[in-house]
Parts: C-alpha cells; structure tokens; sequence
C-alpha cells in the first residue's frame, strides 16, 4: 500500500477465500497499471452484506484506499468500475456500471453510473468490480476475456473518440454488438479535461465529475470486456423473477414511470419548462418563444429515423439510436438524447434546431464531455461574449447563442486544450474565476466545483440543495421517488425551505441504495420494497425497506467522511451567485432561494443527523448506521 | 377577460362536451348560498402524461372549462371533474379521496399549489388549473 493510502482499516483480517454467493462472481479485479500487476481479490459475504455493491462497495474501497494525500490526479488514486449482486440477472436494466473515484472537478469522491452490457459482461466474467490503480507509463488499454485480463498497448487508439475506439477495439477483436462491451475516454479524457466523461457502448455515459479525466490520468484508454461465460445464479429463482415482474408491470403502468418505460426522459423538456425548471441560455432566462407543442416528447422521437437501443436485460423503450434527417449532418448515427442531452447541448446555449441538438449531443460523448458541465460553460462563453465579458479576440472567433458550428469548434478547442480552450478545460468555475469580473458573476456551478444537473434548479430547490450538499460530485439522492413509501409526503411546496429540507434529507440513501444494486437508475425507479425483495431472493438474505434505507445512509455517510477528509465541507455548501440568483421570468420568478438557504441547509443537517458546523454526521447517527468504526475515525480527539 | 377560453381551448370544444361537463350544476349547499348563482368557470389544462385520461395520446396539452360556484375552492371544482373520469380520480388523488396523490402536480395560474393557492383555496372565476404530469429522470 502507498504510504499516502489511509492504512487504519486495513487490519481486519482479509477476505477468506470466497465461498460460493449467490449473485455475487465472489472476487474483485484488481489492477496496478504502474506495476502491471493484475490480481484477483476474493471478498467475503460479511463485506457482500454491508457493501452490496456498486456505490456501496466503492466507497468503502475508496475510503480505506486513497488517502487525503491522493489528489485525483494522483497514480494511487483509484478508479473503480463496480457492479452489484442483480447485475447479470434477469431484472431489467441490469448491465449497470458505477464508476466511483476521487473525481476531478471537485477533487473529492464522485460516484456516476451508466449502463449498457459493461455490468452483466463483467459479472459473467468472474467479477465483481474493478480496481485500478497506479499510472501506466503509455496509453493502453485494458482487455477482460473470462480469466485473460491482459494491459494492451492503446498508441493505435490515441486521439480516436469514444465511438472511433469502440469500433477499432470491436475490429480488432472480431466482435461486435453485445459480444464485447467497451468503456473507453475520447481526447477530453486523454487531454485530462476536468469534466471528462467515460463512455460505452454508444451513448451510456459515467459523465460526473471527471472521472474521464482521472481515467485519462492513468493513461488507460479503455476497458474492453468480452461477454464472460461463468455462471451466475440467484438463490430463488423464482422469487427473482416474480419481483422483476412486479417492478417491471409497475414501471409499465404506474401513471408516473409509465412515460420513463414508453419515452425515457424526454418529456422532461416541456415538463420541466411548465414549472420555470428548464435552463434556458445559462439561466439567463425561464421563457421561449418557441412554440413548446413542437418539443413534446412524442415530437421529439418522431423527428427522427429510430431505433431501440436496449441495455442488458431491458424491456423498457427507453434508450434509441437515431439518424440525423437532414441538414449538414443528415444520415450520421447518433445517440437519442436523454433531456438532459436537450437540455446541456441545446436549450442552455440558445440552440433549438432540433437535428443540431442531437448532433451536437453526440458530439460531446464521442469526445467524452459531461453535457451538464458543457451546457453551464458553453452557456456561458456565450453569455459572456454577447455582453462583452469576454472577447472574440481572447477566444479566437465570435460564438453567439445558438450557434452550432461555433459550439463544435469551441468542444475541439476544449477537448484538445488549444488556446483559451485551455482555461475552458478546467470547467466552468475555474474558468469564471481565472476571467473574473462581471464574467465571474455569470457562471452556473457549486462551490465545491462540482456541475449542477441540467435543469434551472433556481425552480427545484430540491435539487440544488442536493447538489450542494452532496458528498458523489452530483446530486445524491435526486429526485423524490415513491417516497410515501417512506413515510415522507408525496407533496411539498416546492418553494418552501423547510419543506424541501426535511424532504431532501428525508430520502438520503435511497438512490445509495439503488447504486449498490448492478441496475439502471430508471428501471429502478420502483418502489424500495420491490427492490429489497429482488436483492433478498437474489442473494438469500433478507433485506426489507428499512434494511434498505440503512444501507444507502451508510454509504452516503461514508462518502461525507471521504470528503471531509479532503477538505469539503459544510463551508463550501451554496451554489455560486447566478446559480443561486433570482429567475428574472418564468413560473419561478417570485422565488429567491437564498432568502431561505440558511434555514434550508440548517434543516437538513438536521433531518439527516449530520452536525452543522463541521459538516460530520453525529456520533449517534453513525451509531444508528452501525459504524462505529466511521465514528473513531471521524471523532477522535 | 375572466372565465374566456383561449381560442384553442375554443376548438376543444368537443372534447368539454366529452368531459360530461354540465355548466349550471352546483352542489346544494351552493344554491342555499345564492338563489340565484353567479356561475363562474375555471380553465382546466390537462398536459403530458395526464392527457391519456382525457382522450389524448400522453402528450400535448387539452383544455376544458369547468363551472363552478362561488365560494368553491380548487378542491371542491377538481374533485367534481375528476369524478367523472374515474382513471384520473384515481391517479390524481390519494386512495381515501383526501388528498392529492403523488404523482401529478397541481398548478393554478403557472403557480404550484402551495405558493399562492391551496386546494382549499376559494376560487374567484378564470383561473387555469393544470394538472401536470411528474417527470422522472434525468
């Protein structure tokens, strides 16, 4: 271990070699690609029960692991692409991956999750994570066939994007579709550009808080994982698959997912527009002129030549590949976006030509660009040059709000740091800080650093409190989900402080959980109930709703104590002056939220047991959670 | 102009009738208050998902006028509309019929409910009800 890892728990006694588990391969993938050392690390059900997986499971390695010393950049940091015990079984959506590594924007812990095959193929391969470490000393890339794990030489993939390298990679080995998933960086990545995204099997992004550019750091271009051949089984089968029926038949007909299972996110564009929530050229704004019918959800699909585009074992009708109509890109395969693809590459910048948004969305995952982050710095590069913050002559050309072209020049210029594209890369509160003046007062981000999600969350106060309280480089427990299941009210006033505090804390560990599951946030999007019953039929042992929550609380809490390790804390918890500013029309207009901020984070400290000043969670709450062993560390004297 | 339907709302007009909307039908208590009634109307917007319960295909947005009392609150009007359609009865209030459920916003004059109005806010004649649908995702 590198004398800058933390070393205090790493006294209990390894892992016996693992017995036989239910829905778990039983070992993690471990590689040093200083070294070159791969190496297979069994881990034992006590750790399968606390941790479960994905989220769960990263944090405790990223805790244990990477020391205070370990900056993101750093060869000791970590990157861990993690499953968990449903991934590979037949529950929709269950090719999920959760990246989790200390990221770079906010150079604290980031925990993001994309889907695919990536999730089920590793499964099938024998494991359940991997953990890589160290730097290698040439581009390369990382090559899984069940037990043939191999650190191949990538110089033949240096600069190719996300989509170029996928394609190289499946010629390379002569397969393609599902037979060979492929997660890999674009030249953002390569060039450590601080919102640099994963990406895999065209058009699933692990897009947060730069975990591309921690991979890019490494030097690992990517990781290529054929579709194992191990078996993996459930303890009772049956009541696995009566579950995924139910979750499945409630995501069919519940009135609220039903539209997720039909249209994906897409009717986030008019929904969100209703309620002063869609980002309109850097919040500039909350009104269009466009005509709105235009952008319904069912307009947007049928724009477009489409087809399905499932991840592993998904019925839902959620994820297509489209083809540009027409234009200058007409007959380009692209990626449908998710809303927030039409909201970070269109909406946010001024661009409502429906063929150049998807193009353009496409565009920044083949680059591996986190859209969100792309939208607040584009959005605001315009911004800036409409009032003359910045000028043509410091970027090199003039970029007005909508324009396409423009957008794309200023990605190539981002992506490969040329010119002011260098001081771009650092991400948008970088960037505003460096330029300063009126420009600084116009950037939309936390101040941890991290990227507000793609809504104007000046009318979702939920989610901004979220977003800046979190401990993962992103909104951790999102959007309320069936959380009269928990006991909390299926409606508030979204613009009461109080109400949205006790509500945001109230549902802390929900989405931790459904992280540490190997599935899909929106096949999830069920009840808790229906998902501890598919992990208890899964692995045999019995987790109920409260089970649940415990277990999600446990990793948030573990997360915050990474963090706090780091250096964020509660003193870094607002958002910056236009993200927190008052909307100047729209349905939200009346609404300032930093009227009521204090009192806001004040009340969610307190509903989620955390201690205020120092941003700790309390001895009795840690005790609650069973870990104690969390409270020695953070409390000692 | 209070109570006017926007011209488009003018050409859903079929669909009002469609609704069972009866213009004139107030509850007793209302006829005790007022021999001779004020009949006052509030737009009502049915959009995203919530279309489908009213005839639409899940997206768009569909219009109908729904006449009222006075001294009727947003509860008392919405209850009386919904309880025509029962598949949106029981989407947009919980099971007991006391409250709302938790899936549809209710918006009045672009305004949630608990910013300006509440359900049993008295309801004063050309307000737009929207019943909108939950997003989830991301």
């Amino acid at each position: 271990m590198s004398p800058t890892s933390t070393i205090e728990r790493s006294k209990k006694k390894p892992a016996e070699a693992a017995v036989t588990s239910f829905a778990y391969a039983g070992k993690l993938l471990r590689v040093n690609l200083s070294t070159g050392k791969i190496w297979n690390q069994p881990w034992g059900q006590d750790e399968m029960r606390e941790c479960l997986g994905g989220i769960g499971l990263g944090a405790r390695i990223l805790y244990d692991e990477v020391g205070p010393k370990v900056h993101w950049d750093h060869p000791d940091n970590r990157l861990i692409l993690a499953t968990g015990p449903l991934a590979g079984l037949p529950v929709w959506g269950t090719g999920g991956l959760t990246v989790v590594t200390r990221g770079a924007l906010t150079n604290g812990a980031t925990s993001t999750q994309a889907n695919g095959f990536f999730g089920a193929s590793l499964k099938y391969s024998g494991y359940d994570a991997i953990v890589i470490q160290g730097q290698a000393k040439k581009l390369s890339y990382l090559y899984i066939n069940d037990d043939v794990v191999e650190i191949r030489d990538a110089a033949h993939l240096a600069g190719k994007d996300t989509w170029e390298t996928q394609q190289a990679l499946d010629a390379e080995h002569g397969l393609s579709g599902h037979r060979m998933s492929v997660y890999s960086i674009g030249p953002a990545g390569e060039n450590l550009v601080r919102f640099a995204a994963i990406e895999g099997d065209y058009g699933h992004v692990a897009s947060k808080n730069g975990c591309g550019a921690v991979m890019g750091k490494k030097k690992l271009k990517a990781v290529c994982i054929v579709r194992g051949t191990k078996a993996l089984s459930a303890h009772d089968t049956r009541g696995l698959i009566q579950a995924a029926d139910e979750i499945a038949h409630d995501l069919k007909t519940d009135p609220s997912t039903s539209t997720l299972y039909n249209w994906g996110t897409l009717p986030g564009v008019t929904n969100l527009y209703k309620l002063g929530a869609l980002p309109i050229k850097n919040y500039t704004t909350n009104v269009t002129a466009v005509n709105m019918d235009d952008w319904t959800h069912t307009k947007l699909r049928a724009g477009f030549d489409h087809r399905g585009h499932q991840c592993n074992a998904c019925g839902m009708h959620h994820c297509h590949i489209q083809v540009i109509p027409s234009g200058p890109h007409q007959g380009e395969l692209v990626d449908e976006p998710e809303y927030e693809g039409w909201s970070g590459a269109g909406w946010t910048i001024g661009l409502t030509e429906k063929e150049a948004v998807s193009w353009l969305n496409t565009r920044l995952d083949r680059a591996c660009v986190d859209v969100n982050e792309w939208g607040w710095l584009c959005g605001w590069v315009m911004e800036c040059m409409e009032k003359g913050y910045i000028t043509e002559k410091q970027l090199g050309f003039r970029l007005n709000w909508g324009d396409v072209e423009g957008a794309y020049r200023l990605l190539q210029m981002v992506s490969h740091r040329e010119g002011f594209g260098d001081v771009l890369a650092e991400g948008v509160k970088r960037a505003s800080e460096k330029v300063g003046g009126e420009a600084a007062k116009c950037a939309v981000y936390t101040m941890k650093g991290a990227s507000p999600r793609g809504h104007d969350h000046r009318g979702r106060w939920d989610e901004m409190l979220d977003t800046c309280t979190s401990s993962n480089g992103t909104m951790e427990s999102a959007n309320p989900t069936f959380q009269t299941e928990i006991g909390l009210p299926g409606r508030i006033n979204p613009f009461d402080g109080e109400q949205v505090a006790k509500l945001t804390g109230g549902i802390l560990g929900r989405r931790h959980f459904e992280d540490s599951l190997g599935g899909c946030s929106f096949t999830f999007r069920a009840r808790i109930e229906l998902l501890a019953r598919a992990l208890s039929a899964a692995t045999g042992w019995n987790y109920k709703l409260d089970d649940a929550m415990l277990l999600g609380r446990r990793t948030a809490a573990i997360l915050r104590a990474f963090n706090l390790r780091c250096g964020i804390g509660p003193e870094l918890e607002f958002p910056s002056a236009r993200y927190g500013s008052q909307p100047v029309d729209g349905p939200a207009k009346e609404h300032h939220v930093m009227k009521q901020w204090e009192h806001m984070v004040d009340v969610w400290y307190e509903t989620v047991g955390y201690d205020r000043k120092t941003g700790k969670p309390k001895p009795a709450t840690l005790k609650k959670l069973g870990l104690d062993w969390l409270a020695k560390d953070l409390w000692r004297k | 102009m209070k109570g006017e339907l926007k011209p488009e709302a003018r050409r859903a007009d079929p669909e009002m009738r469609l609704s069972g909307a009866k213009p004139g039908e107030l509850k007793p208590e209302a006829r005790r208050a007022d021999p001779e009634p004020q009949t006052l109307a509030a737009t009502i917007e049915i959009t995203t998902w919530v279309t489908k319960y009213v005839g639409g295909d899940g997206s768009g947005t569909r219009i109908f006028e729904e006449p009222f009392a006075p001294g009727e609150t947003v509860r008392d009007v919405l209850r009386r509309y919904t309880r025509r359609i029962p598949d949106l009865d029981a989407a947009l209030w919980s099971p007991d019929g006391t409250d709302l459920g938790a899936h549809i916003e209710v918006l009045v004059n672009d305004a949630v409910l608990g910013v300006a109005h509440d359900l049993d806010t008295e309801l004063q004649g050309g307000e737009r009800i929207t019943l909108l649908g939950q997003f989830m995702g991301g």
